[in-house]
């Protein structure tokens, strides 16, 4: 094991480039790629890696939701996922998105899952092999959740609500322009549709970015433990609620709090600034205090 | 009667019916193509438009040499590094299917043939950068034709 890996809570929760490359041929294993770039992956991937795209696979065409939970088990099956196999994730924007399906996976109950640290961007850095053939694994039974954990990792706009007005932790992982209002967009992104800015009253600005080194790779715990526990006065058992425009943000936070820094209570509001942004009268916060 | 100009047409009706599949690895042939697209040494144009937009992740490079006399358009594209696959291959679909037409055609060009070429699954929330470079090009043009009135004023 990476040494970089032993102070976190969870060291098992990730894997670094070495370690993935020798065990590319472990039956037990699937490598799962996951990006914002929805052609990245015909590009080249790791070899033997599988693509889960967090829209076509993981989100609902109709409604503003998750796949159902059969829909969910038949994208495994598909990919040759059972209950036992260990699912490592990555991608790229340094593991978003890679990180937004591991959390809709532990959503749906899967329990094995793990993050290649720094993503595609630190496999392609560190000089290692991309193929452009895709496998196939023969379609396998993945038993059908008997329900989404939606009451325990992830939280509604009604959740939220109730959360800000009992000044529970919320934590803002959007950039500083969008947490103060001064911008409705992501820097170097189109609008995405979002009628007011602002933040969620009550939640502190920590940019997802905060937890990432410049190549991708998470911080030591320590600097983790220094942006999240010293510095917001966060407790392992607190009850927090992380959220960004739209959930992928605010999972590679989640997966920080929770894997790393082994927090046991943290929701991913989902819905996020596109939905509590355009709700009538919700209330909202602007400039930096958190309100 | 298509909107389109010829080029453009062609390569719409390839792409229209071609299964999903199939539909990814044209794309991804094409956006293999773009790295070609950027100008070549040696090469003048009558417009250069590089810049970063703020709702950009990079720098886009649009260039711009139009025929004297037939005014056919000719379009050269550098794209940064950070620009996703889809944006590069309607780059080279762009470059290849706007080759020759004149500015006023390529203004008149509606953005409606790219689900037909990408699909509706491909052009969804963080996508939307795909009808960016139509929208680039299109303004060179536009600025080409103001120069144009300008100059014969």
């Amino acid at each position: 094991m990476n040494p970089k890996f032993a102070d976190y809570a969870h060291p098992e929760a990730l894997v670094d480039g070495e370690w993935l490359a020798a065990h590319l041929d472990d039956p037990s294993i699937r490598v799962v790629e996951s990006n914002e770039d929805v052609l990245l992956y015909d590009t080249g991937h790791i070899p033997g890696a599988v693509h889960i795209d967090w829209r076509g696979d993981l989100q609902d065409d109709l409604t503003r939701d998750y796949v159902s939970v059969e829909s969910f088990a038949a994208v495994c099956a598909k990919n040759g996922i059972t209950p036992e196999t260990t699912v490592v994730f990555y991608g790229d924007k340094s593991n978003w998105w890679s990180c937004y399906a591991l959390w809709a996976f532990r959503l749906f109950g899967h329990e094995k899952v793990k993050v290649l640290d720094g993503g595609r961007d630190k496999w392609k850095a560190d000089g290692r092999e991309f193929t452009r053939d895709k496998p196939k694994y023969s379609l396998t039974e993945y038993p059908v959740p008997a329900k989404r954990r939606d009451d325990e990792i992830r939280a509604f706009y009604a959740d939220t609500l109730a959360h800000a007005k009992a000044k529970k932790p919320l934590i803002d992982v959007r950039s500083p322009g969008e947490y103060k209002g001064e911008i409705t967009h992501m820097p170097e992104y189109p609008q995405e549709g979002v009628l007011r800015g602002g933040h969620v009253p009550g939640a502190r600005s920590v940019p997802w970015k905060t937890a990432a080194n410049d190549d991708g790779t998470f911080k030591s715990f320590d600097a983790l433990k220094a942006i999240y526990t010293d510095n917001l006065g966060l407790k392992p058992d607190d009850d927090i609620v992380a959220y960004c425009r739209i959930g992928e943000r605010s999972s590679h936070t989640w997966f920080v709090l929770n894997y790393l820094l082994g927090y046991t209570n943290v929701r991913n509001y989902d819905g996020s600034w596109t939905e509590w942004g355009n709700m009538v009268r919700t209330p909202i916060a602007k400039g930096e205090a958190a309100g | 009667m298509s909107d389109y100009p010829t080029a453009l047409t062609e390569i719409v009706d390839f792409f229209e019916h071609l299964p999903e599949d199939e539909k990814r690895e044209n794309l991804i042939v094409y956006a293999d193509a773009s790295a070609n697209c950027g100008p070549v040494e040696g090469e003048t144009f009558d417009l250069e438009d590089v810049r970063k937009d703020e709702e950009c992740t990079d720098t886009v490079g649009v260039f711009l040499k139009v025929d004297t006399g037939t005014r056919a358009a000719h379009f050269r594209v550098d794209l940064g590094p950070q620009v996703q696959t889809l944006t590069k291959a309607m780059t080279a679909i762009l470059c290849q299917g706007l080759e020759g037409a004149t500015p006023e055609a390529v203004l008149e060009v509606p953005q409606d043939f790219v689900p037909k070429i990408v699909g509706g699954q491909l052009v969804r929330l963080r996508s939307q950068t795909v009808y960016y470079i139509l929208t680039r090009m299109k303004s060179t043009c536009k600025v080409w034709l103001n120069r144009e009135r300008a100059a014969e004023s």
